[in-house]
């Protein structure tokens, strides 16, 4: 499924003393199979635009667009596979058994007595009327869910998920959106909070689910090594706005930008132009690994010239 | 859910929103008992009060229809009273009668007047609510309750418990959203079903928003602990009330309305 937004806008408390612009004009298209960040500061619209995704915010019915265009400007549009987001008869149940979202510290949103019932929630809240999936099948469903986030069910289904600790609560809860295999799978904030090995841990996590479970992953975060670490592209939003989209690799290259915009940059892309104020000039996409092979490569350079 | 009650300050800058919050809260029961006091015979005192609420109006620069808004939501209580009183009122000068049912002249101006004192009086205090924040609010009353302290009522307590209280309406709300949001996008469905499903539908709601209010509570009680927070004794304000030239004002009028009311009460009581 792909993800085509153009002219996208949104406004909090419209037409009241407290209105506040969060999506200024955004046009993005996310291609099937990406792993796709999207980066911003507090307040840039990032996270407004992904609850656009799955129709938890709406953009105007298009009814009333028609009703606008005759005034002025371009209609705002936003189709998620063949779903027509701005149409009002939209199934967006349907819509969201496809789209998964997983919110900020989703541990929050835990509530059943046992870990199995949570992530239940919603594989059966998705399930057509009249065709109730039997126990087995659920149950199978969530020992796989539960292996698919790294814990034993065995040992886990049958606990309260409130005894566990924050970092695999945050596991039970990306798995009862993954549960439903969605073929889009949004994480607002997926490592916020955690430390920097449950960091590695969740991103790892998501490469697993990428491709197999969910074709697409898009990923919000103001952690740049995150983005460069993992992303297949990014769009840096601020101000409502999209300012940059490309892939990681072009995306540090020019610091300066991100910089102006508060923007942090990623270790290895600030390593990179240490590097060269001082002469030794590194290609690399800006992963941990590109930059340590392309170092080594050149050292392994150095040395047969040394050598020779 | 952005609108839930203390949602209700409307910002501005205005004479009103610049009046002292305990002079205001002491206009509103003044304004009350004007209203009460006026006679029920005829409109010459309510018309009084209705002048004031008007100027009152025009001087917090809130849009009128916001105003109006507030009458909405009695408007079923009012109406209801005001038919009752219309044909259950009795009276000599009979237009229409059916039974025990009989609609009179008495009873329409009576059931009118009434209708008008409701009207005055809910407009009047939503207008404090657009005009003054709930910590203004909270402080005034910290203020205007401290005589109570002589009987060693908690006053200080009492105020910090409300100001506590407002102050996580929004951060509630906004938490009940984002829940409300995160299991919508699990597929919950809050709107379909019978009413017992959908009073089951809140469960996934209920219990994470609880579990965050006492999260909430604890760690502000940690936090005011941190600082050493020591109850009321010797407690200093950082924003002082005092009174201006405008209180000076907004109190020549109040006492103007009530004599007006009570002259008009001795003077032109005689019915219409």
């Amino acid at each position: 499924m792909r993800i085509v937004a153009e002219h996208l806008s949104y406004i909090y408390n419209a037409r009241t003393p407290f209105a506040a612009k969060a999506l200024d004009d955004v046009s993005l298209t996310i291609e099937e199979g990406e792993f796709y960040g999207i980066i911003g500061q507090t307040g840039s619209g990032k996270s407004t635009f992904v609850q656009h995704l799955n129709g938890l915010l709406r953009l105007p019915s298009s009814l009333k667009r028609k009703k606008k265009k005759k005034g002025k400007g371009v209609s705002p549009v936003l189709r998620v596979g063949e779903f027509d987001l701005s149409e009002k008869k939209t199934d967006f149940r349907a819509l969201r058994k496809h789209v998964g979202m997983v919110f900020q510290y989703p541990e929050y949103q835990l509530f059943a007595e046992t870990v199995e019932k949570d992530v239940a929630f919603g594989l059966l809240n998705f399930a057509e009327k009249g065709k109730k999936p039997s126990d087995e099948e659920v149950k199978r469903a969530v020992w796989e869910a539960l292996e698919a986030v790294g814990l034993d069910p065995k040992e886990y289904a049958e606990k309260s998920p409130f005894e566990l600790s924050g970092g695999q609560k945050r596991r039970v809860a990306i798995a009862g959106v993954i549960v439903t295999k969605p073929e889009i799978l949004v994480l607002d904030e997926p490592a916020a909070g955690l430390d920097p090995l449950g960091k590695r841990e969740v991103m790892d996590l998501l490469h697993k689910f990428h491709g197999d479970w969910c074709k697409t992953v898009v990923i919000v975060s103001h952690d740049m090594d995150e983005i460069a670490e993992n992303c297949t592209r990014a769009a840096v939003f601020s101000e409502g706005k999209v300012v940059k989209e490309a892939p990681p690799k072009e995306l540090f290259r020019e610091t300066e930008e991100l910089s102006s915009l508060g923007l942090d940059i990623p270790l290895v892309a600030k390593l990179c132009e240490a590097l060269k104020e001082r002469g030794v000039k590194i290609e690399c996409d800006f992963t941990e690994d590109g930059f340590i092979n392309a170092v080594l490569g050149r050292a392994a350079l150095r040395g047969k010239e040394g050598q020779a | 859910m952005k609108d839930v009650a203390f949602g209700q300050y409307y910002p501005a800058r205005s004479f009103l929103h610049n009046l002292d919050p305990r002079l205001k809260i002491l206009f509103l029961i003044a304004y009350i008992v004007a209203i009460f006091l006026a006679p029920s015979t005829n409109f010459y005192g309510l018309a009084a009060c209705a002048f004031v609420l008007i100027l009152a109006v025009i001087f917090s620069r809130v849009p009128v229809l916001k105003v109006l808004r507030a009458v909405r939501g009695v408007l079923f209580l009012l109406v209801f009273t005001a038919l009752l009183n219309v044909l259950f009122h009795g009276g000599e000068t009979v237009y229409w009668s059916y039974g025990i049912l009989r609609i009179t002249r008495e009873g329409i101006i009576f059931s009118a007047i009434l209708a008008l004192r409701l009207m005055l009086l809910v407009t009047f205090s939503s207008l404090l609510t657009y005009t003054t924040t709930p910590v203004a609010l909270t402080d005034a009353i910290e203020s205007l309750l401290t005589p109570l302290k002589w009987i060693r009522f908690p006053v200080h307590e009492l105020a910090l418990i409300m100001s506590i209280a407002l102050r996580f309406i929004p951060i509630l709300s906004e938490e009940t959203d984002r829940i409300k949001n995160a299991q919508k996008a699990r597929g919950a469905d809050f709107e379909h079903g019978g009413p017992i499903a959908k009073v089951r539908a809140f469960v996934p709601i209920l219990i994470p928003l609880l579990l965050c209010a006492f999260r909430r509570a604890d760690e502000l009680g940690d936090a005011m602990d941190a600082r050493c927070y020591m109850g009321s004794k010797n407690r200093t304000k950082y924003k002082k009330l005092r009174f201006s030239w405008r209180d000076i004002i907004a109190f020549f009028v109040g006492a103007a309305l009530i004599t007006g009311v009570v002259l008009i009460r001795i003077y032109l009581g005689a019915p219409l």
